[in-house]
């Protein structure tokens, strides 16, 4: 097997959910309700998980213990979407960007379910209930507060505008696509993103929120190469903040 | 996480005198026997309010309590570390769910409790209006301040009113996990190097005086006191209390080679009791009363979720929907 | 006003003075939740929601109350969907002090029931009636599951206004186990412990 393109697509799906759920975890605490504020926070505690279970299948692969692989890279060597570092916002932008992005992130974790790369296959395999979790909680929120007050409608609606961009670059393709579909490794970004726009659509045509047109939405890319926005940086200079203190103590 | 200690005060026994002397002999007599009370059962007004009360403040320490270990959720080193903070403060927000589900059952709404905590007309522990300076402090308020809070809330457990009695039960459960998890991290830290041994002294150091404030000033045992007593509402002492936490865990701090920052602190061999510079009362009152070096933030940061979430909640809300009070 | 949690700092509108106090009781409507710990043993109560409908009920129920002991199934219903009996105590059992109903005819509907049979504990499972009122239900409770039992509490509940847990979203706990780091047992610290005394004995 090609172990350049497995590793590449590791790399992206465990930074997207590791940073992903860093940026959720910010909300413990200061969330709209108490019972929705644990609910988030599960949902971050899963994905940080998942990046921890995906770092330890690239150790396995030669790569660096997953701390040192999280805690000592620079915003550069991250291959996430650009989607996952930008700042929270209010709960609207939250919401929003966790309907889009754990619509993909269930049907990526299908596709690779059927992976001939075992280690991420078996991986896929067991995390399927939380990741039907996350998408009843999203699509839940999403049709909930869709249809509710006129303020709500439109934050949402503005929210969608600012992050479907950004969602689009979760699809963005690895220079490895031919292999990785040739050798049965993983389906494809194209058709990923072909069942995602589907399942999005089924979910916001239940909302009075408008879907603009797709082909008026230009995909923000370049994260998958290590080309972020100014916010991953901090990010990561916060999150790591204590173990630089002395990266060769355990904590 | 919760040491009570201010919670007696300023309610009346006068209405007692009201009650009906037989249902308040019905009453007392099932406590008696040591069977709790349930929501539907009649009680006298005062245990209701001093329940109310308690168990409010013990939930307002709860969603404070998030926000000083909060303060290091972005910047736990290490994957275990970041999953554990994680899980641990997410178990804080989710004891006050809890706790104010309890309360609510004596008749009032979680959205009064929180009216009332952000109003400051009701109060919450006194040791979280301190700040968590380092990853240090956090592991110091993960190991002994809940450590503290279970000595509290196992007492509490035995207490007589049903439903607080069921939220205690399952907080303990999870505080086991909150107090290994923090005395894992300091033994790292204390066999770690000099730099990591020094940071959690230095949180000690700081954290120490609020940690005897925690339990409260000594009882002054009153009629009042007594009554609480004898319905077990309060389970224990103050100073009981202080007692227990100190012979659990001031053997295991120096243990570790650390310096608790009172010459005077050591056990009387005798009386079986520690023997401590009294903690400065005055400074615990004034902080109780908002002048806190984290007061006001605590505060701010509660009132700005509540108010971001506004928007939220107004839109779930439906005439189909009517709050009403839980069972049980 | 600067705080030490970055998170603080960045909340819109952090140290710029006063912030409208909250909106007065925008309060939800309350859920009872009831979880099943392992297939084969009853369903428990174990506490409340507040949320706007049963929909979202049930899916923060999930994570507030079954995020860590085992579980394998749970539902929600609205309080107000909760029949209660009075509260008995001693030797008398609430099934005694039920107000008489008579038995109406009509349309038979499924409930479940619920046992308090120590005061302090949570209310448990006991089983299910078809009745045509919940009242009525009480009253078959009583025959069929009352028998010879002092119960402290009784509550029944119409199975229609229940949303339970599919058998196909069993699978929503099935990660549970693996998340350690949620369980005390997963701090062992005492091999470092004791070298680190080891340690400091030679050390002085």
């Amino acid at each position: 097997m090609n172990q350049l393109a497995i590793k590449e697509l590791l790399y992206k799906i465990a930074d997207d959910q590791l940073i992903l759920g860093h940026r959720n975890s910010e909300w413990t605490g200061f969330g709209p309700m108490l019972e929705e504020d644990i609910a988030f926070s599960s949902m971050a505690q899963d994905k940080v998980g998942h990046s921890y279970a995906i770092y330890q299948i690239l150790n396995k692969l030669g790569e660096q213990e997953p701390d040192t692989v999280a805690f000592m890279r620079n915003a550069n060597q991250f291959h996430n979407s650009q989607l996952v570092e930008l700042p929270n916002c209010e709960y609207d932008f939250s919401l929003i960007r966790h309907f889009l992005y754990d619509t993909a992130e269930i049907i990526r974790f299908e596709m690779l379910s059927q992976s001939t790369y075992e280690p991420i296959a078996e991986l896929s395999r067991k995390i399927k209930g939380e990741l039907k979790y996350h998408t009843l909680h999203a699509n839940t929120w999403i049709k909930k507060l869709g249809n509710a007050t006129e303020e709500s409608i439109s934050r949402l609606q503005n929210s969608l505008e600012k992050a479907l961009p950004y969602a689009l670059g979760l699809f963005e393709e690895s220079p490895y696509e031919k292999e990785l579909t040739a050798e049965g490794i993983f389906e494809g970004e194209a058709s990923l993103e072909k069942r995602w726009r589907q399942k999005v659509e089924e979910l916001l045509n239940q909302t009075q929120l408008q879907l603009p047109d797709w082909n008026s939405v230009s995909p923000v890319i370049g994260g998958r190469l290590g080309k972020h926005t100014e916010h991953l940086q901090p990010l990561l200079d916060e999150m790591s903040e204590v173990f630089r203190i002395d990266p060769g103590a355990e904590w | 996480m919760y040491g009570g200690g201010n919670t007696f005060e300023g309610i009346k026994t006068d209405s007692l005198s009201q009650e009906d002397p037989q249902k308040l002999a019905e009453f007392e007599a099932r406590i008696a026997r040591g069977e709790k009370i349930e929501p539907g059962d009649w009680m006298p007004d005062m245990y209701r309010k001093q329940l109310i009360r308690m168990i409010e403040q013990h939930g307002h320490s709860e969603i404070i309590g998030a926000l000083p270990e909060g303060t290091w959720i972005t910047r736990a080193p290490g994957f275990k570390r970041k999953l554990s903070l994680m899980a641990k403060v997410q178990d804080e927000v989710g004891h006050a769910q809890l706790l104010y589900s309890a309360a609510e059952t004596l008749g009032k709404s979680r959205e009064q409790m929180l009216d009332d905590l952000i109003t400051g007309k009701s109060k919450y522990s006194n040791i979280f209006n301190y700040p968590a300076f380092t990853w240090a402090d956090s592991c110091f308020i993960s190991w002994l301040v809940d450590a503290g809070a279970i000595v509290n809330q196992l007492a509490n457990a035995k207490g007589s009113y049903g439903p607080y009695c069921r939220a205690l039960e399952r907080i303990c459960a999870e505080e086991s996990f909150h107090l290994k998890y923090g005395h894992h991290c300091v033994i790292y830290l204390a066999s770690g190097t000099d730099k990591q041994r020094q940071m959690f002294q230095e949180a000690l150091n700081r954290w120490w005086a609020p940690m005897m404030h925690f339990f409260g000033p000594s009882d002054k045992i009153s009629a009042h006191t007594e009554v609480l007593m004898k319905w077990k509402v309060k389970m224990s002492t103050n100073d009981d209390q202080r007692n227990q936490f100190l012979d659990m865990y001031v053997p295991k701090i120096w243990e570790l080679g650390f310096t608790i920052p009172d010459p005077k602190l050591k056990k009387n061999t005798e009386t079986n009791k520690w023997e401590y510079t009294e903690p400065d009362w005055e400074e615990f009152k004034r902080v109780i009363n908002g002048d806190g070096p984290c007061n006001k933030e605590r505060l701010e940061v509660r009132r700005i979720a509540e108010e971001r979430g506004r928007w939220v909640r107004e839109a779930l809300k439906s005439p189909s929907m009517r709050y009403v009070t839980p069972l049980a | 006003m600067k705080s030490l949690d970055p998170r603080v700092n960045r909340l819109p509108g952090f140290g710029q003075g006063e912030v409208q106090p909250k909106a007065a009781l925008d309060q939800l409507g309350t859920y009872e939740v009831f979880v099943q710990a392992k297939e084969g043993k009853p369903f428990q109560h174990e506490g409340i929601v507040h949320a706007s409908d049963i929909e979202l009920a049930y899916i923060l129920a999930k994570e507030t109350f079954t995020r860590r002991f085992t579980c394998v199934s749970l539902y929600v219903t609205d309080t107000r969907d909760v029949y209660v009996s009075p509260l008995s105590e001693g030797q008398t059992s609430a099934y005694d002090l039920l107000p008489a109903a008579e038995v109406q005819q009509g349309e038979q509907e499924m409930y479940e029931v619920y046992h308090l049979v120590k005061r302090g504990k949570q209310h448990v499972h006991a089983g299910e009636v078809s009745a045509s009122s919940p009242q009525g239900a009480m009253q078959v409770a009583k025959q069929q599951l009352g028998v010879g039992k002092v119960v402290y509490n009784v509550w029944v509940i119409r199975k229609k206004a229940i949303r339970y847990t599919t058998d196909t979203d069993k699978d929503l706990w099935l990660t549970l186990p693996d998340k350690k780091y949620r369980d005390a047992s997963d701090y062992k610290a005492g091999d470092k412990l004791t070298a680190f005394l080891e340690k400091a004995k030679h050390a002085v």
